[in-house]
């Protein structure tokens, strides 16, 4: 490996995420429309690409729709793009699984980021068994590089092979920056007008319907289906053959097979062995991976999460370890796949130089018992968030809350422990009414979900709840953006990647609530606690399904909100620990204690002036700072 | 060369993931092969956050192993505690602030307290050198609260291979155009402080 980087060589070159580059090999393929909804660690790639002016690219409602805005333009011979977090693809499973065997006219790539240790996600589903359970090619990158490469590629082989084509990446890939190689003219700002050659996309063709390809009735899709299962072997033989699948050999005593963010660690930590890097995953290189078992003595299998390499492999008749000596759970990190090669006999225990470890000297039982004391530092709503005053309220209450994803999913941490389940996106309001329907609870029961939540699938179950006469109270809390995610827009917004800041058509949620015929709606404004108190009281109370909206900004999109004003805690505060309840990042314990141990607390510059606290602390400790 | 390990953390919102902008595309600049690792999500409301930096002739993992960084660089003096266990070794360099927010949450008994003098004590005995930086007093003579991070990588700019040109150049780069000069004034500050 004798790279000589030097200045020049970074003339043709980038320093990008894996998001971004992925948007920009889409930009270089001539992608004409690009959609989705925002989930970490997907949620950068179509900001990127909307930076270049070229194709449509639009948040859609939810994942489904999404994918279904696709398949339409590549119906009209268009390419299109849809991206997504892993748990996306379950809502957009629906068209993918017959979308595989329609197949295509314009190239449609699938962007699916995985979250392997769910860093911001609630589970950490594999969705490489996709790709086998809809039949459809992937592509797995190692780095931003592939990323680039690999989507201007996957629209050449959607085309070619007439099937959807997914790219799977994990937060490692997405989230990490590595240099690229690419021409400035496919990189945003640069003002190209540069034509990309060999992109059928931009050929116009007028629309013709074709319905034994299109119109899955049983009669064309048992066709279709065994078109799919055919071409499975055609893309076999591209798996082969391409050159994308690779054999390094160094030793022939131990070979790796390997995929995505796990090749750059066995690169790191194994240089000498051989390495069958399967970049095209799926289906497997059957050819390559018995010359390499062949010529190669000992070879494992080094992957992320299941052991989806290792059972493609023993279904071709070889058995290899993998997941025996690799964790199924969490990401794989150096120092894992270091371990799991001495484990397999690949390298011995202290030849690398771990000789500078930390190795007692006095110290090291101070630093623990440091650690020991040192809190975990949860993840907590924003110092001013309006979803604050909500879940204090709710849990002053007492009653079950059916929650959902998104920023308010921290409602259930502590100190608000105000939340009881988050499971999907738009679960809220459907257990609600499944939790009231087992009458395991005496009081009513509270559903919470935020806008863009609502927008994604909220809305069809609050058509159910009244459909079916379900009685619980179904809270909406609105900050007109989608926040956990960095603050995209959604149909409330009226806004969208595409149109940049104009406003067009901007759905208002009461008016959806009140098409549903929904008669008690309140509408309340989340900084003002009391009232949100009062208002909760009473739509609990009631016997109805009802709504409660709660209307403010986040306080950090689409800008940073600062009220102007500030709050300070009084000389005299017994301690009694109330504000501290709210879980507001401002409040703090101070250093000073009072006599009985209890520390003081006190509020930091960080304070936005939403006077929430105030309107909590019983004692009326809390004051506006006058200058 | 082996790849230079710099890891990067503080709190959600500190401005970690800009540090950790500026730190590598001046490696970037400067010519090497670069990687960076980051995550976004829950981190970013409070959490605990860090950016691993790696450059070198040739870089593959784009996380730094555990007990690998060659510098640590941190804008809370908790999380240089929480982060020096996995990733410092003897030879790790850590540039930290002294200020600490305390977690939210921390323990509300006086003697279950950490205190800033222990943990420096204790992170003196176990690693090659601290540099603790009094930020509030720089900052205090430049007059802006906002460069305060700015300093801390002018401090760590001095350990790494890395010319002033590249540093200005990514620094303009990423700050916006009116607080240039304050963030350079800053920069400098750091770099050559003693």
């Amino acid at each position: 490996m004798n790279i000589i980087i030097n200045k020049t060589a970074n003339v043709n070159a980038a320093l990008l995420t894996g998001n971004e580059a992925i948007a920009a090999g889409a930009y270089k393929a001539g992608v004409h429309v690009a959609t989705g909804y925002p989930g970490t660690p997907s949620s950068e790639i179509l900001p990127y690409l909307a930076r270049f002016n070229k194709a449509v690219v639009n948040w859609s409602i939810n994942e489904k729709t999404a994918l279904e805005i696709a398949i339409g333009a590549s119906i009209g011979y268009k390419r299109s793009m849809f991206t997504t977090k892993h748990v996306g693809l379950n809502v957009a499973s629906d068209p993918l699984m017959t979308l595989a065997i329609t197949g295509v006219r314009g190239g449609i790539v699938i962007i699916t980021a995985d979250d392997p240790a769910m860093h911001s996600s609630q589970n950490e589903q594999d969705n490489r068994f996709y790709s086998k359970f809809a039949k459809v090619p992937m592509f797995e990158p190692s780095d931003s590089n592939e990323c680039f490469e690999f989507t201007y590629e996957a629209f050449e082989i959607s085309e070619r092979f007439d099937t959807p084509v997914i790219i799977r990446t994990t937060t490692r890939i997405s989230h990490s920056k590595s240099i690229v190689h690419i021409e400035p003219a496919y990189l945003p700002n640069m003002n190209s007008n540069l034509e990309n050659e060999n992109n059928s996309c931009l050929k116009k063709k007028p629309y013709i319907k074709d319905i034994e390809k299109f119109v899955m009735a049983p009669v064309y899709a048992r066709k279709r289906h065994k078109i799919a299962i055919e071409r499975l072997k055609k893309l076999q033989e591209f798996s082969n053959n391409s050159g994308i699948n690779n054999i390094e050999y160094n030793s022939l005593d131990f070979g790796i097979i390997t995929s995505g963010i796990s090749y750059q660690y066995v690169k790191e930590i194994a240089p000498f062995a051989s390495v069958l890097k399967l970049s095209f995953s799926y289906p497997i290189p059957d050819l390559l991976i018995k010359e390499f078992v062949k010529k190669v003595k000992n070879v494992i299998i080094v992957e992320e999460l299941e052991p989806f390499i290792q059972d493609e492999i023993s279904s071709i008749g070889i058995n290899l370890k993998g997941k025996e000596i690799f964790s199924r759970f969490g990401e794989l990190t150096p120092n894992m796949v270091k371990e799991g090669l001495i484990n397999a006999g690949f390298i011995k225990k202290y030849d690398n130089k771990s000789s500078d470890k930390l190795q007692g000297k006095g110290g090291l039982s101070k630093l623990d018992s440091l650690l020991e004391k040192l809190p975990q530092r949860l993840p907590a709503l924003c110092s001013g968030c309006p979803h604050t005053s909500v879940f204090y309220a709710l849990k002053k209450l007492k009653v079950p809350v059916m929650g959902d994803i998104g920023c308010y999913t921290l409602g259930a941490l502590p100190p608000l422990n105000a939340m009881d389940s988050c499971i999907s996106m738009g679960l809220a309001f459907g257990a609600a009414q499944g939790l009231s329907l087992s009458n395991s609870s005496p009081k009513k029961i509270a559903g919470i979900m935020g806008d863009s939540t609502f927008f994604h699938s909220g809305i069809t179950s609050l058509i159910d709840a009244k459909y079916n006469n379900a009685c619980f109270t179904a809270i909406i809390l609105d900050n007109s953006t989608t926040a956990m995610t960095g603050g995209q827009d959604h149909p409330g917004t009226g806004k969208n990647l595409s149109q940049g800041q104009v406003v067009s058509n901007k759905i208002d949620i009461k008016r959806v609530v009140e098409g549903i015929g929904i008669d008690e709606i309140y509408i309340i404004d989340p900084y003002n606690y009391n009232a949100v108190y009062k208002t909760l009281k009473k739509a609990l109370s009631s016997k109805n399904l009802n709504v409660i909206i709660t209307k403010r900004p986040c306080i950090l999109y689409p800008c940073k909100i600062d009220l102007g004003k500030k709050f300070k805690i009084l000389e005299g505060c017994n301690g009694c620990d109330l504000c501290m309840q709210i879980g507001c990042p401002s409040i703090l314990n101070s250093e000073n204690f009072l006599d009985n141990n209890k520390p003081i607390p006190f509020i930091d510059s960080s304070c936005i002036g939403c006077s929430i606290c105030k309107d909590i602390c019983v004692f009326n400790f809390i004051e506006e700072i006058k200058s | 060369m082996d790849a230079q390990n710099i890891l990067v953390c503080g709190i959600g919102g500190q401005g970690v993931v800009l540090a950790g902008k500026i730190i590598s595309n001046a490696a970037y600049e400067k010519g090497f092969d670069v990687k960076t690792s980051e995550v976004h999500g829950m981190s970013q409301r409070g959490g605990s956050v860090s950016t691993h930096i790696r450059f070198g002739d040739k870089v593959f993992s784009p996380l730094i192993p555990e007990h690998g960084a060659d510098i640590l660089l941190s804008f809370d003096i908790y999380e240089t505690l929480r982060y020096a266990k996995d990733f410092a070794d003897k030879k790790t360099l850590i540039i930290s602030s002294n200020y600490g927010k305390i977690p939210l949450w921390a323990s509300t008994r006086e003697n279950d307290r950490i205190s800033i003098a222990e943990i420096s004590e204790a992170l003196k005995i176990n690693f090659y050198k601290l540099l603790m930086v009094n930020n509030k007093e720089t900052v205090m003579s430049l007059g802006n609260i906002k460069v305060a991070n700015i300093i801390l990588i002018g401090l760590l700019s001095k350990f790494t291979d890395i010319e002033e040109d590249f540093w200005f150049k990514v620094i303009k780069d990423n700050v916006p155009k009116k607080t240039e000069e304050i963030n350079i004034k800053a920069f400098l500050a750091g770099r050559n402080e003693k």
